[in-house]
């Protein structure tokens, strides 16, 4: 009997086996690595750097400025910079530790002798080099392994200004878009629910916004935003929206509530198909009129979505990216993300990167942790 | 008969693989119809010239030089690519590029046949490490109807600052919107500062913003934005950069490099007839900026001599075919020599002063201190802080930008 459910569960984890494997490569190894990585100075463009090929003779060729078959007479006048051999002709980046190692243990003698016979013409990975001219400690020359900083990434951020300013800028953002963007959603629900002509047409409307890239979405308002564009002509105003470092926060605000606030509209619709008509009668029979029904009764019965979209939309603003990469210029104006994506691409500091990135997870983690508690989930 | 099918396909795919040419790849950023029409020529001029190599461009679009390290990071890096100056740095400290001395030794390729600052501004610690694809330099651009309309001389060759900014503020009095597109950015800064005499860093690496020659220059370049209300961002005169503002005729003036040539001649005929080029105003000197792009070979590519070979081509033949196609500068001497185009010349003439865009720092690492930079320069703009305060800033934080 037991046999026959420990066989059951084998089947079952096998056909799960292909979401269970994708899941855990491009999901949980990547959290778990920029979980480790957010203690270090992870910097992506060394990993590769002890699998490199190159050819010594060539390397020390240009770095004494001799032909090995020259070497043999001027042995005794050779110029030899270890350190600037191994660093920029051998190509490898060192960091202090490391450069100590060299200096003491890499066996140059061995190196020239093997230069003037003649045995060094050939491509050689580094790490394959490092192990062979390194009289101890050739093992730490084999793999790439950021330097461990403990909590120095996160008191550096503490200290950065523009954190502080990215990550304000993102609850801000958070702060002015999320009720908006419910109670507009609840609203264009309630009237798409509603039984008037060309419904369907209207929920279209509302909907497409949520389904257009927003890269399109961008480009267009950015021309909305311009200085003769449709908002400066409609109210008389000469505001440069996107560059004023006071209005361009807002004006991304306005698009991206716009943009979702029609996403969402699609979970409070499925939310009002589960009120009962009944209890809109029963109101209508005491004479309630239809804010009173709306206030009252349907937005109470709407909490579990009120509480879902809250805590989606929440994280979509925290981590809010697009709209910002495409149409904001100043840093001021920076979303935490953004200023994630910065550090980690632009300013080659992915280890830095990992733990704003990980601070922010915290945050968010926090936050929805909060709304759980406080707007109770009974259902 | 199947089998003997069988055995003649894997003889002829195993052939096929031995003797298939070495294929090389190459990446830049896509440029306009023109430019990849040019890259495009000089890829299949090459080609027909190598049997045994196959040279593929493969153009980045997007973000590239992020597209690029993410990829030398895993490895699948092109072979052959384009490294900005501005981040040349960056990647000779990591060891991305392959140190050109002993190709350039073994075939007595000839350095001196390029501008000695665009050969410098791809050195880094003595080693060569990429030859200049071309380069661009600042030149001012004038649109002579606004300025006869307005009954104003043209801007000449000899033009200080002085003397220019009276002549927008007079275009300013006889209506004229935008006079001059300013770019609230470091680059398009650094002409007005060293010409006042200054530097963005001295020759300790250490920020020298705030020297007296150096802040008279950042002063100017404010000014012209906030107290004499003769500058603007193109953004404001509804474009997306000063050529876009040029062409629509928003702006009288732009400070811009031969890049929108080509652009005006195909978007806005109209007024690249009547646009006059002259260099950039002085004041107690000449300056401008230098744009340069390399030509660099990847370190792990599997190919290198193939590479080298290809990258000769492209700095020499390919360079003529560019220079002719593209209407770019060449930064081989002997071809800048026969390119007669006179548009052109002006931007020749600034490579004898210009600086290229390149801030010499201990770390290499210059993009961050770039944006901190460019955002106290746009809040200057905005009038949201005074340029002391801004100096202060800028010298408090500085170490910390370029670590």
């Amino acid at each position: 009997m037991k046999k026959r459910v420990v066989q059951e569960a084998m089947v079952g984890y096998l056909f799960a086996a292909p979401i269970i494997i994708s899941i855990c490569i491009f999901t949980l190894y990547p959290i778990l690595s920029a979980f480790i990585y957010s203690f270090t100075d992870f910097n992506p463009l060394e990993i590769k750097k002890f699998d490199i090929k190159f050819n010594p003779q060539e390397a020390l060729e240009i770095n004494t400025g001799f032909l090995p078959s020259e070497l043999t007479e001027k042995e005794s006048s050779i110029d030899f910079d270890l350190m600037n051999f191994i660093e920029l002709d051998v190509g490898l980046k060192l960091d202090e530790e490391k450069s100590v190692l060299v200096q003491k243990y890499f066996d140059s003698v061995r190196l020239l002798k093997d230069f003037s016979d003649g045995k060094l013409d050939k491509e050689i990975a580094i790490k394959d080099f490092m192990g062979t001219y390194m009289t101890k400690y050739g093992d730490q020359f084999r793999k790439y392994k950021p330097k461990f900083l403990w909590f120095d990434n996160f008191v550096e951020l503490l200290k950065d200004q523009y954190f502080w300013i990215s990550l304000g800028n993102a609850f801000f953002f958070s702060l002015i878009v999320v009720p908006i963007q419910t109670l507009l959603a609840v609203i264009l629900a309630v009237a798409a629910n509603s039984k008037i002509k060309g419904v369907k047409f209207y929920k279209a409307v509302f909907f497409i916004p949520s389904i257009t890239s927003s890269a399109a979405i961008s480009m267009i308002f950015w021309m909305i935003y311009s200085k003769p564009g449709v908002i400066n002509r409609l109210f008389g105003t000469s505001i440069d929206w996107l560059n004023e470092p006071n209005t361009a926060l807002p004006a991304i605000m306005l698009m991206n509530i716009w943009t979702t606030a029609g996403y969402f509209m699609v979970t409070f619709l499925a939310g009002l198909q589960d009120i009962p008509d009944s209890i809109y009668e029963a109101a209508e029979i005491d004479g309630a009129s239809g804010l009173t029904t709306f206030w009252k009764i349907t937005m109470p019965l709407l909490r579990p979505q009120i509480l879902f979209v809250a805590i989606t939309g929440t994280i979509g603003c925290m981590q809010v990216f697009d709209q910002i990469y495409f149409l904001i210029k100043n840093i001021r104006n920076i979303t935490i993300s953004f200023f994630i994506y910065k550090n980690a691409f632009e300013y080659g500091k992915m280890g830095y990167a990992s733990a704003v990135a990980l601070v922010l997870f915290l945050i968010i983690l926090a936050i929805t942790a909060v709304q759980r508690k406080y707007i109770k989930d009974e259902y | 008969m199947r089998r003997v099918i069988l055995v003649l396909s894997i003889i002829f795919i195993v052939s096929l693989a031995f003797c298939a040419p070495v294929k090389l790849t190459m990446s830049g950023w896509p440029g306009n119809p023109d430019e990849e029409a040019a890259i495009t020529a000089g890829v299949e001029a090459f080609n027909a010239k190598h049997s045994e190599i196959q040279l593929v461009w493969e153009p980045i679009p997007g973000d590239y030089f992020s597209t690029l390290k993410t990829r030398l990071s895993g490895g699948t890096g092109p072979d052959i690519f384009y490294v900005d100056v501005f981040v040349f740095e960056e990647l000779a400290t990591n060891n991305s590029m392959l140190a050109l001395d002993t190709y350039i030794k073994k075939d007595g390729f000839k350095l001196s046949d390029y501008y000695t600052s665009l050969v410098e501004a791809f050195q880094y610690r003595n080693r060569t490490y990429g030859i200049a694809k071309d380069f661009s330099t600042l030149a001012l651009y004038f649109n002579k109807s606004i300025f006869d309309k307005c009954g104003v001389a043209y801007p000449t060759n000899d033009e200080t600052w002085d003397s220019l900014l009276v002549k927008l503020q007079e275009l300013k009095k006889k209506g004229v919107e935008y006079p001059i597109i300013v770019n609230p950015e470091l680059t398009r800064m650094i002409p007005f500062i060293n010409s006042f005499g200054g530097s963005v860093v001295d020759s300790n690496m250490k920020v020298s913003l705030s020297q007296p020659n150096s802040k008279k220059g950042f002063q100017f370049y404010i000014d012209l934005v906030t107290k004499y209300k003769v500058g603007y961002e193109s953004s404001a005169a509804g474009a997306g950069w000063e050529g876009e503002a040029f062409g629509k005729e928003n702006a009288a003036v732009i400070m811009s490099g031969p890049w929108c040539l080509g652009f005006l001649k195909g978007s806005y005929p109209n007024v690249y007839n009547k646009m006059g080029i002259v260099e950039m105003p002085k004041n107690v000197k000449k300056s401008t900026m230098v744009y340069t792009v390399c030509w660099a070979i990847n370190r792990q590519s599997s190919n290198k001599d193939a590479a080298w070979e290809a990258m000769k081509f492209l700095v020499t033949e390919g360079q003529q075919i560019f220079v002719e196609k593209a209407g770019v500068l060449g930064s081989n001497k002997n071809i800048a020599a026969k390119d007669t185009d006179p548009v052109k010349q002006v931007f020749y003439k600034g490579a004898d002063y210009a600086t290229p865009w390149k801030i010499a720092t201990p770390t290499g690492l210059f993009s961050k201190a770039n944006d901190q930079i460019n955002s106290r320069i746009k809040d200057l703009f905005y009038n949201k802080i005074t340029l002391d305060e801004a100096l202060k800033q800028i010298n408090e934080n500085y170490d910390s930008w370029i670590k």
